[in-house]
């Protein structure tokens, strides 16, 4: 048998200066993906006093297991991209609370208060709030019940247990037919169910799995429920068109179909749209001022990492105007 | 062949160089390697190589039985990972994976004998008056 091989995740281990409670800082930048990072690195180079709170480094990027539409990389592993965005943003010395999550986010005599799950709070004149989204379930019967026994939100993590196995996957985008590609890998048998007609993933990778022998697709189905004893067996699909009900015989189901965004925390103070989004404008100014927002949380589309990055730098900047402009700086 | 890769070998030796007190890691085997002792062992010693400040014991856990007992070890491989004392932390089978990454977190706690939790989670739990027992199950997702 092969040594396994190792996960070093360097992120939760680096001696990391930690943001100090009694200070007011200029700028906290709450969250870890591409837009926090980004907005950090920009803030950095303004020599702006400011903290970055975060959970983990990199959010749903963690998730995926290779990317091939970050400029300047025609395909890249995502942990070596976080860590080429980490090792940016940890150049510059910055204090960053991390491994906490952020309960709330409040608004006082102009002081942003940014509490934490462990009762720590950090004040600051400006936040940047960009903590992404996270997977959207099926709310279909079985999939709570059994999450962690075949059901899955993430296949960079729990392909490799699927080896050989049929797998059913839920989604039509990007991130069902990168799954596809993951489970591809471990030689198991793929059926892609994408509730509405087409699918949406990008051509390139659509032509990558349609190449693979062991691939049904079945748009216009939808899953009704998921079927099983201790563990997965199989799941309900309907057919929308003609209401013919299949099972499909599976020892996993890969749930890829949206996400929510991470709004929790600043949904007492700000406005949001129908889908829970920080609805901002094109400079990242959320309607509260001194409050900004970027990345997949707010109301912009088309959830990116390029695009997070680029609005992460906008609302850095935005803020910094805003700190000129309040003679804060 | 070495287990670890070079670009990790690398990173370690550079977050071991904030090791500020010593960590003894203590692995139990046994005379005839099971295929997973094995690697668990090849796995430690590249490990405690990267730093003066780990230092590694390897033991037979059947000719060993009263150290193995004296630690709560009941099957191997195992892996005990103390400082100053012993904070309890047993790794069983091989720390691939992300256990990796969790073993690595556990020898830089131990060495700064510190957990780093918020002192007002520590002045809660110091009102802990009776044993409890917690199991903490978790998967990567």
């Amino acid at each position: 048998m092969e040594f396994p091989g190792i996960i070093l995740d360097t992120s939760s281990i680096s001696p990391l200066k930690k943001p100090d409670r009694g200070v007011l800082y200029d700028m906290l930048i709450v969250g870890g993906g591409a837009a926090a990072m980004s907005a950090a690195v920009y803030a950095a180079r303004k020599v702006i006093n400011f903290a970055l709170i975060t959970l983990d480094f990199g959010g749903l990027i963690k998730e995926t297991s290779e990317i091939d539409n970050y400029l300047g990389f025609q395909n890249i592993q995502a942990r070596d991209l976080i860590e080429k965005f980490e090792e940016h943003v940890k150049s510059f010395d910055i204090p960053i609370n991390f491994g906490v999550p952020v309960i709330e986010v409040t608004k006082e005599d102009n002081i942003f208060n940014v509490l934490l799950e462990d009762r720590s709070k950090f004040s600051g004149h400006t936040v940047i709030f960009a903590t992404g989204e996270h997977h959207r379930p099926l709310n279909i019967p079985g999939e709570r019940e059994f999450l962690g026994k075949g059901v899955a939100y993430c296949a960079t993590c729990d392909a490799p247990l699927f080896r050989d196995k049929k797998v059913v996957v839920a989604g039509g985008g990007n991130s069902a037919f990168i799954t596809a590609l993951d489970l591809m890998r471990v030689n198991a048998e793929v059926f892609l169910v994408n509730v509405i007609t087409g699918w949406q993933a990008d051509e390139t990778v659509q032509r990558r799995v349609k190449q693979y022998e062991k691939v049904h697709f079945l748009d216009n189905h939808k899953i009704l429920r998921i079927d099983g004893k201790d563990s997965v067996e199989s799941v309900l699909i309907k057919k929308s068109s003609t209401g013919t009900e299949e099972k499909i015989q599976c020892d996993g189901v890969f749930i890829e179909v949206g996400l929510i965004p991470n709004s929790e925390p600043v949904k007492n103070l700000v406005k949001l749209n129908e889908l829970d989004e920080v609805v901002v404008d094109c400079v990242g100014r959320t309607g509260i001022p001194g409050l900004y927002a970027a990345g997949d949380v707010t109301s912009v589309p088309y959830k990116q990492i390029v695009i997070s990055a680029g609005d992460g730098a906008k609302a850095a900047l935005s803020a910094y105007d805003f700190l000129i402009k309040n003679s804060i700086l | 062949m070495a287990i670890i890769p070079e670009k990790d070998r690398k990173k370690l030796t550079d977050i071991f160089k904030s090791l500020s007190n010593d960590v003894r890691v203590i692995f139990f085997t046994q005379e005839f390697e099971c295929e997973h002792c094995k690697m668990t062992r090849n796995l430690l010693e590249e490990v405690a190589a990267l730093s003066e400040k780990i230092s590694l014991e390897t033991y037979d856990f059947v000719k060993e039985a009263e150290l193995a007992k004296k630690y709560g070890i009941d099957r191997i491989p195992a892996t005990a990972l103390l400082g100053d004392r012993d904070y309890g932390i047993r790794f069983y089978g091989v720390p691939a994976g992300y256990e990796f990454t969790s073993l690595i977190e556990d020898i830089m706690d131990i060495s700064k004998r510190d957990a780093g939790l918020p002192e007002e989670i520590l002045n809660e739990l110091s009102k802990i008056d009776k044993p409890v027992h917690i199991q903490v199950l978790i998967s990567p997702t």
